[in-house]
């Protein structure tokens, strides 16, 4: 399409300055409201056009290619999607060891009862929607306290930076780790696995496979220091014993997050279909919330609108400290969002190892 | 720290204590301790049962075939959505909700499949018969025949014969591999009789029948294929967000970027005066009699 001609552009834009529209004509914007082209920016030809750019994988017609290889040929010559994935987000073919450790970690990943990735599944399910819809809900349940793979992993990645660089023991590190973050989430160490000996086992497998690296070492000398620190009986926990393997084994903390998550998502489908089995789907407006569950503010009338001036209450603060009053008021407000803090940041390269949580 | 799930719910999936995590009975630590592979684990899960050997090769060949697909509609989701940088299982979320009804459509597959071997079953016709009917139908109400076509492989999917033939090494022929056959066959015969282009199987219609032949549920065989995706699309995320640029419009890339302003092409009503508050209800009548806005409705 491109632009609009002059002639046309003009015209138009004359009507709306004599018809003035709103603040548009007020010198404090950054540049003429009245004086604005019409149409679509024209297509570049400086530049080269846009394409799809792919490190991972292309296709043609008649072939699908990742990282070099052919995928119709990696299965023909017997590998499968344990050793797609090395090739995927490591671009090599993974030895036999690490191919079993892989297919052990995802057995151990794939289900976890009625946890939230389960839970969702099964909630978006009772809306009748798509199995897919669900399966996809149930991966948005991992963050940096659920199957936090990126915080751990990231975390772990910064304490070893310095033990490289010759700052720190790898003793003192796992300590200072612990005394900076005992209570995170996603430390990998904590009660949760003091009578299940499944992430124990895991990384007696690695060892037995010979894939154990620095990272379960580092992992191990944590869980030392954690218990040694902890007021609590605490222990290696699944989130510990999972990403220390996955990172033993290559994957990044961000494509171990990816892989786990996509995993548990095969078990939340056969969850969104025991759910649209055995139960009811949900209408609008069907559900309720009980009275006794409600602590906000009790039955008020509606005030008339006629009185709104009387009833209103400004947010306005003119002063600093008049913000910071109305702040901690609205930290009482349930809901209101003023007491909780995020780390809402690019997470390209490296996520959840900020402190973030209450206020 | 309360360990009380989210709800409560009757389930025969799976149950977690303090000791152990056990899926359909069996302990999934000592499962993976006992050598059993994620392929094994998949029947375990949707269909109570441990596979035979050829069975869970068949599953192990169909998901690592249909894990990549490069640049298909799974893909280019998990890439729009990581243009905006989100964390990352936003973006592989996005890719796995691309499954409908054209994209991957394994459950609509497998649903045509069961309806007409059911028909044909009460009807006393062959699975020859009833392919011949299947496609008959299809064609004639203008409905595409589900698992056949793929706009990007155009001389069929280059998986989806191979699926077919590994099926056939394992031994595993069963109904459905005979009733897709049978499908195919009568479906190439009827668009060369009717003078149009050839159009091959797609990875829906042989990797679906081969998940349905080794006792896959529609929806359970959808959750494979398009779960599985997955994991690429999580790659392909994460390429761009570690190695390209957020937004995907910057100017100063060398090539146009995804949502360079050049790269819309509008064609709505043309640009026009936003009437004052006072013309409104005037305005609002003259253009509902007009009724030249249908056009546009969607």
């Amino acid at each position: 399409m491109g632009y609009l001609n002059k002639e046309k552009t003009d015209e138009l834009n004359k009507i709306k300055r004599d018809r003035k529209i709103g603040n548009l004509g007020s010198p404090k914007n950054p540049f003429d409201y009245y004086e604005r082209e019409y149409g679509t920016v024209p297509r570049d030809t400086k530049r080269a056009p846009f394409q799809w750019v792919s490190e991972v994988a292309y296709k043609n017609v008649h072939r699908i290619v990742t990282r070099g290889y052919d995928t119709t040929e990696l299965m023909e010559e017997g590998y499968g999607v344990i050793e797609v994935l090395f090739v995927d987000y490591q671009a090599r073919i993974p030895t036999v060891e690490e191919g079993q450790m892989l297919n052990y970690v995802m057995i151990l990943a794939l289900e976890d009862g009625l946890s939230a990735p389960a839970a969702i599944s099964r909630i978006v399910a009772r809306s009748k929607t798509f199995l897919t819809q669900a399966c996809g809900a149930s991966i948005m349940a991992f963050g940096h306290a659920y199957g936090a793979y990126s915080a751990f992993g990231n975390r772990l990645d910064g304490y070893l930076d310095r033990v490289d660089k010759g700052e720190l023991s790898r003793e003192a590190a796992a300590e200072l780790l612990v005394k900076e973050n005992l209570h995170d989430e996603a430390l990998g160490v904590s009660s949760l696995m003091l009578k299940d000996p499944a992430a124990k086992r895991m990384v007696a497998r690695a060892e037995k496979l010979g894939v154990a690296g620095k990272y379960i070492a580092f992992t191990k000398e944590i869980v030392k220091a954690a218990q040694d620190l902890s007021t609590e009986p605490v222990d290696l926990d699944m989130l510990g014993a999972t990403g220390a393997t996955m990172m033993d084994l290559g994957f990044t903390p961000e494509a171990t997050w990816a892989i786990l998550a996509v995993t548990r998502s095969f078990a939340a489908g056969a969850h969104y279909i025991e759910e649209v089995e055995r139960e009811e789907s949900n209408r609008l407006g069907q559900q309720l919330t009980p009275k006794e569950d409600y602590d906000g503010p009790a039955d008020r009338p509606v005030p008339p609108l006629a009185d709104r001036e009387k009833f209103a209450k400004s947010a306005i603060c003119r002063t600093p400290e008049e913000w910071k009053a109305r702040f901690e008021e609205m930290k009482k407000v349930r809901g209101s969002g003023f007491s909780i803090v995020e780390e809402i940041e690019d997470p390209s390269k490296k996520s959840g190892i900020k402190k973030v949580g209450k206020l | 720290m309360d360990r009380k799930p989210p709800f409560r719910r009757k389930t025969a999936i799976s149950y977690k204590t303090e000791e152990k995590t056990v899926m359909r009975g069996y302990d999934l630590s000592e499962l993976a301790e006992a050598g059993y592979s994620f392929y094994d684990a998949m029947f375990v899960l949707f269909q109570n049962r441990i596979p035979t050997e050829n069975e869970e090769k068949m599953l192990k060949y169909e998901m690592g075939v249909f894990l990549e697909h490069s640049m298909s509609p799974s893909a280019v989701g998990s890439i729009g959505v990581s243009a905006g940088r989100p964390n990352l299982p936003v973006c592989v979320a996005a890719a796995v909700s691309t499954f409908g009804g054209v994209h991957g459509p394994g459950a609509a597959h497998g649903y045509m499949l069961n309806k007409y071997l059911e028909r044909g079953k009460k009807e006393g016709k062959t699975v020859a018969e009833m392919a011949k009917i299947l496609v008959d139908e299809y064609m004639d109400a203008k409905r595409p025949v589900m698992g056949m076509g793929q706009p990007q492989h155009i001389d069929s999917d280059p998986r989806a014969e191979p699926i077919h033939l590994k099926q056939e090494e394992l031994e595993l022929e069963g109904v459905y591999l005979e009733f897709q056959r049978a499908i195919e066959k009568y479906f190439h015969a009827q668009r060369k009789r009717q003078g149009r282009s050839y159009v091959g199987v797609n990875v829906v219609g042989s990797g679906n029948t081969a998940l349905m032949e080794i006792g896959f549920s529609p929806n359970a065989g959808w959750c494979i294929g398009s779960v599985v995706r997955g994991f690429s699309c999580a790659a392909h995320a994460l390429f761009n967000m570690k190695k390209g640029r957020a937004w995907g419009a910057s100017r100063n890339e060398p090539m146009v970027q995804m949502i360079d302003l050049s790269m819309i092409k509008y064609i709505g009503p043309e640009d026009r005066v936003v009437p004052k508050q006072e013309e409104q209800q005037e305005y609002a009548r003259k253009q509902k009699e007009e009724g030249e806005y249908k056009q546009w409705v969607i």
